[in-house]
């Protein structure tokens, strides 16, 4: 992100030599007042974004009435889950949080084997780096707390912490070649996560940015598979595999999701048999998202595929690796590290697009909360969408902007177009 | 280029594919005429009521239509899987809305719980599926729901093209117009070129446009999928006029938010509105068995047995209460209509949900809504069950 | 079976088994699609519903606002009109979206730092949040909660009327067809200039000046088509509880217009910026040796390159654009998707309706793919 400020620009002009001088007198007159045009544009801008900035900041603590959120919390958050099993949500966060420091942990100690990272640092910095990195996912979760009137949240966010720096300290601990443990221990435990929420109340009364979420996770976890095999499918050399995967491809990318998600909510039991019971609305949500995210998927997998210089796969069967190893072994590996940013911005999209769920499916997801809070009667006809809506945005900009700020981190770990 | 463009073109095959294989079984049905690709809804294949068991099934070959008629009903399979899912919706009050504990209530919710009582001796084995209105038809022919109770009007094309079979009208409504008292407005007639707002989907958008043509104004009709938005919008003044049933807009009138006095409903009705529970074609045991435990609500008021004096009067000595409450006669027998009901169905509609007049009186009377059209016929209402015998 | 020809027996012969495969593959796939359609037909039969398309000619018992048509008119037209609606709000918003995400995503990269803060704050806050969240707060919290009655309407004359009803302004009279005779015949005027004095641009050496000369050229093209044509113009006026005149833009339109641009742009304009960055720098250095201008330097050296690199991303937005102005039919305003679920909701059989709205979306991907393909190829660098 620092990058840009110092490098971005697109090519500076020729600039008269000037004696090197550093302070803010340099940086404002390089800045803001390069030119008198400059000056001009600095000048008005600025009345622009104060402006703007002013409405902004007196919504936000003057003329905004938050009491709409205030009381729609666990509404917004979690939607109609039953209030004596909401223990279950904390148990099942307090779960994650644990196994997501266990692999931290564990990534830490092989990076710090492999001498990719600089060993014991003080632990203050790192908290302040880790501060740093997550910080609108701080500012999210202290905001949620501060507007939370019950002790609830707090002792979850407690647990939640306190799980996380457990595992994040075991981790290390870990046997070295336990990473294929992890992986599947982790898929089990999602699994079993998802049978225990589900075990009060089915999926009729999930909802909030929890259902987004859940969407979000599951649909991302399933497409990724279908899509590999759909890229693989079309880049190869059989002909009537080709096509099938193209056709599937082209027709998904050709459609909106929003239709998609209409036609499978009202009329999916055309399709199947009366003897069939039609699977529930959360489950159809979820195929729709797979089949829809995996025609994307595809497509940025292909692209990796193509990026990647034949002689891998060549030296790969000069080695005498099988096909199969080949591809999953040489080929993927790297293609797909090539394509991080654009795999997470498409799940990004995909996080966000769990709104058109609740639109077209009568869920009481975050965006749906949203509109019926304010057709409670405290609140109707109060003209308070502004308010439960830029709620809304927040909870999902949360959510993005650390994916993608996770995503670009990443990259710059894994060195990608660096090597 | 050309080899994406050509690329392109395969999914495009594929769905012509799709779609000449769609009309293809249309002709390819044949025999059954109204199936056909060009049905005009005047052909639908049910009569009034549809009721009448076979009409599509006869003339055909033995096609999967006759088998299910004759083998599984719908409830056989209620009753195996011991809930009633009842589409209704979740944003109308005094028919059907949420309550604070996020409970259905209002008078089609009850009406769900009386089919459920009916059907499987228990109120409560309700599964509410909270439908939009353009989705509602298309939910209960795909096996969504098993019984669609959403303020619903009958008419012809929806009993012929929808493959919906109506029952008894739970209540008999009519289309209205609604103003802000101070919009200056005395009638429609002084409405030329308003804007009017309704509820998407449903059979008042057309009627609007139909009653201002007649009255020969213009008029622009929005639409919302979503009442609570139409409320937002009419509240900023997108739309001087506000239509709907009569009993919808007392509703909504009731809860706004600047108190009832600040709308006027118009006097003049111009539609008629038959609000009527709807199931499946062809599916006439199930159908018979909604419009029963309908009729049991208008008998039980008939008979002047309600949730209180159930007890008492199944225990009494009027035989023919006796008889439609299930109990045994002087001989020791008990009437078994052959509905596919319980004998004393009628004793649990009244004993856990009430009867007519006490569902009405419940959800309605609050609101300012009068019994009406849908007093007992005995009362000079339309409210009239057949015979229990 | 093993032959003479010591070819391998069939079960071991690759090109057999891959044939085989593939096969069985694509019979999975039929028979899966086959299964899907002959359920369909079954359920359809049994339910008494029409799988054809007969509900096309049927009257369609709603009327569409903002429109002329009458609920009279058969499904067929509703559609239409629908499709119509899609279309201006794709073309409206592929060409706004355009220009406003190319000026962000050069503002992205001013050497203003206010500038370049403002341009970064909107970009990372607008692409990280639902379209669909954007699209109530653009109907729900700006259009009905921040726009005038009627009665307060912010009034600028002839110029502009802006209320909860609708923005309105002044127009040709008298029906559109004429407007885009006259736009068309200044778009080709525009055309011919521009590239006559580029012709002699390159000729003679000379600045060629396009824009300073098409530009005000068009716009004298315009006023003479209209006035030969004898094109009235209406101004908008408020009379009573309504405004006349002029041309209307519904609140409805305006929200989904509003959202589908701030949204795309600021995916457009993360575009922009990569692929002004990936411009190598010295192309940038060589403008500034050549002693161009800031604005030269952009628009005849960084830009034509950059789009090299991003039209077909940028193609990618347009689609996503298109596909989706179907969100806009949950704020009611009537395109393609919304008239087709009152179709629905008004005795059309859903399966087919929707079947043949996807085909609709599909067939407007697939134009809009050619159209950034013809874009992209006009780009590509011709290779020797």
């Amino acid at each position: 992100m620092q990058t840009f400020l110092t490098e971005d620009l697109a090519v500076p002009p020729p600039e008269p030599p000037r004696p090197p001088t550093a302070g803010p007198a340099d940086w404002v007159r390089r800045n803001l007042f390069r030119s008198v045009g400059d000056g001009v544009v600095t000048v008005v801008a600025a009345i622009v974004v104060g402006f703007v900035v002013f409405r902004f900041a007196r919504f936000l603590f003057s003329t905004g009435r938050w009491e709409i959120v205030r009381t729609n919390l666990k509404l917004f958050m979690v939607g109609r889950y039953p209030a004596d099993e909401l223990w279950r949500i904390v148990v099942a966060l307090t779960a994650v949080a644990f196994v997501g420091g266990l692999i931290a942990g564990f990534v830490a100690r092989r990076h710090v084997v492999a001498g990719t990272v600089a060993p014991d640092q003080p632990v203050t910095r790192r908290l302040v780096a880790l501060v740093g990195r997550l910080w609108p996912l701080v500012v999210g979760v202290l905001l949620l707390l501060f507007l939370s009137s019950s002790p609830g949240p707090w002792l979850t966010a407690a647990a939640i912490v306190v799980a996380a720096v457990l595992g994040r300290l075991a981790g290390p601990y870990l046997p070295r070649r336990s990473a294929v443990v992890l992986v599947l221990g982790s898929i089990v435990l999602a699994a079993a996560l998802v049978w225990f929420l589900t075990r009060p109340v089915g999926w009729d009364r999930w909802g909030g940015i929890m259902l987004n979420l859940f969407l979000a996770t599951a649909g991302i976890t399933l497409c990724f598979p279908l899509g590999v095999l759909l890229a693989l499918g079309r880049r190869s050399k059989l002909p009537l595999i080709r096509a099938v995967c193209i056709a599937y491809i082209e027709l998904f990318r050709g459609v909106p999701l929003f239709v998609l998600l209409l036609l499978s909510a009202i009329a999916l039991g055309f399709f199947i048999p009366t003897w069939l019971e039609p699977p529930g609305l959360v489950v159809r949500a979820i195929v729709v998202f797979t089949l829809f995210t995996a025609a994307y998927v595809a497509e940025i997998v292909r692209g990796g595929l193509q990026s990647l210089p034949k002689g891998q796969t060549e030296a790969a069967q000069a080695l005498g690796l099988s096909p199969v190893k080949t591809t999953f072994l040489i080929v993927m590996p790297q293609a797909l590290r090539n394509v991080i940013p654009a795999l997470v911005g498409q799940f990004i999209s995909l996080f966000k697009d769990t709104t058109l769920a609740g639109a077209a499916m009568g869920f009481l997801d975050a965006l749906q909360v949203a509109n019926a809070a304010t057709a409670q009667d405290a609140f109707r006809g109060q003209r308070l969408l502004a308010e439960s809506l830029g709620f809304v945005m927040l909870l999902f900009w949360i959510g993005c902007i650390t994916m993608s700020r996770e995503s670009q981190r990443l990259e710059r770990t894994l060195g990608v177009g660096t090597r | 280029m050309r080899r994406t463009f050509i690329r392109g073109l395969v999914p495009l095959a594929a769905l012509s594919l799709v779609a000449g294989a769609c009309s293809d079984t249309g002709d390819e049905g044949g025999e059954p005429a109204p199936s056909g690709s060009g049905a005009a809804p005047t052909t639908g294949g049910t009569d009034d009521t549809g009721t009448t068991p076979g009409s599509v099934a006869t003339g055909s070959t033995p096609t999967t239509a006759e088998e299910v008629q004759t083998g599984e009903s719908l409830l056989d399979t209620v009753s195996a899987a011991d809930v009633v899912r009842c589409g209704v919706r979740d944003d109308l009050p005094g028919f059907s809305s949420l309550d604070d504990a996020g409970e259905h209530v209002g008078f089609d919710a009850d009406f769900c719980r009386v089919i459920a009582a009916a059907v499987l001796g228990d109120a409560t084995k309700v599964e509410f599926v909270d439908l939009e209105t353009d989705a509602r038809f298309t939910a209960l022919q795909s096996g969504e729901i098993d019984v669609l109770v959403r303020n619903t009007t009958w008419t012809a094309s929806r009993d012929g093209i929808e493959g919906a079979t109506f029952l008894h009208p739970t209540y008999y409504d009519g289309q209205q117009m609604m103003v802000a008292a101070d919009a200056g407005f005395e009638s429609i007639d002084d409405m030329d070129g308003a804007v009017v707002c309704v509820a998407g989907g449903t059979t008042s958008e057309g009627n609007v446009a139909t009653e201002f043509a007649r009255r020969d104004l213009t008029v622009e009709v929005q639409s919302f999928e979503d009442v609570d938005l139409l409320q937002e919008a009419f509240i900023a003044g997108r739309c001087d006029g506000w239509s709907s049933d009569g009993s919808q807009l007392v509703g909504l009138r009731s809860s706004f938010p600047d108190g009832p006095d600040a709308l006027v409903i118009f006097d003049d009705i111009f539609s008629k509105e038959p609000l009527t529970p709807a199931v499946r074609d062809n599916d006439t045991r199930w159908a018979q068995a909604v419009e029963w435990a309908i009729y049991a609500t208008i008998q039980a008021e008939e008979y002047g047995i309600t949730q209180a004096n159930v007890g008492d009067m199944a225990a009494g000595d009027n035989a023919a209460i006796v008889q439609f409450l299930g109990g045994e006669n002087a001989d020791g027998v008990t009437l078994d209509a052959g509905l596919g009901l319980d004998p004393a169905f009628a004793m649990n509609v009244v004993s856990q949900v009430g009867n007519y007049g006490e569902i009405f009186e419940r959800n309605l009377t609050d609101l300012g809504l009068e019994r009406g059209l849908n007093a007992l016929w005995g009362d000079g209402g339309l409210q009239y069950a057949p015979p229990y015998r | 079976m093993a032959t003479t020809t010591g070819r391998p027996p069939l079960w071991r012969d690759v090109r057999v088994l891959a044939w085989t495969f593939q096969i069985a593959v694509v019979l999975v796939v039929v028979a899966i699609v086959f299964w899907l359609l002959d359920n369909l037909r079954v359920n359809s039969q049994r339910l008494n519903i029409p799988t054809g398309f007969g509900h096309l000619d049927q009257p369609s018992s709603f009327p569409i606002p903002g429109s002329d048509f009458r609920q009279t008119q058969p499904v067929r037209d509703a559609l239409v009109e629908g499709f119509q609606n899609t279309l201006r709000l794709a073309i409206t918003g592929i060409a706004l979206a355009t220009v406003a995400g190319v000026l962000i995503g050069i503002a992205r990269l001013s050497q203003n730092f206010i500038v370049r803060s403002a341009a970064r704050a909107y970009v990372e806050f607008v692409r990280n949040v639902p379209l669909f969240c954007l699209l109530f707060v653009m109907y729900g919290a700006v259009v009905l909660n921040a726009f005038p009655r009627v009665a307060d309407s912010w009034d600028v004359g002839p110029v502009a009327i802006v209320n909860v009803r609708g923005a309105s302004t002044f127009w040709f009279e008298g029906g559109n067809w004429k407007f885009v005779v006259a736009l068309l015949s200044a778009g080709i005027v525009a055309f011919l200039v521009a590239r006559w004095r580029s012709r002699i641009a390159d000729r003679t050496g000379t600045p060629g000046r396009t824009g300073l000369w098409a530009l005000p050229t068009a716009a004298v093209v315009l006023v003479v088509v209209w006035i030969v044509l004898g094109l009235g113009a209406t101004a908008p006026e408020i009379d009573g509880a309504r405004v006349t005149g002029g041309i209307t833009m519904t609140p409805e339109y305006f929200a989904a217009l509003a959202a589908l641009v701030i949204y795309t742009s600021s995916h457009v304009a993360e575009i922009v910026r990569g692929s002004i960055q990936a411009v190598p720098r010295g192309q940038g250095e060589a403008a500034n040796a050549l002693a161009l201008s800031g604005f030269q330097r952009l628009w005849h050296v960084v830009l034509p390159q950059a789009m090299r690199i991003g039209v077909p991303p940028i193609g990618n937005q347009y689609l996503n654009l298109a596909k989706n102005s179907s969100l806009a039919a949950a704020i009611s305003f009537p395109e393609l998707t919304k008239v087709t679920q009152l179709t629905v909701a008004n005795r059309s059989p859903a399966v087919p309706s929707f079947a043949l709205l996807l085909g609709i979306y599909l067939v407007l991907s697939l134009v809009i793919s050619l159209f950034v393909n013809l874009a992209n190829r006009r780009l590509a660098i011709v290779e020797r």
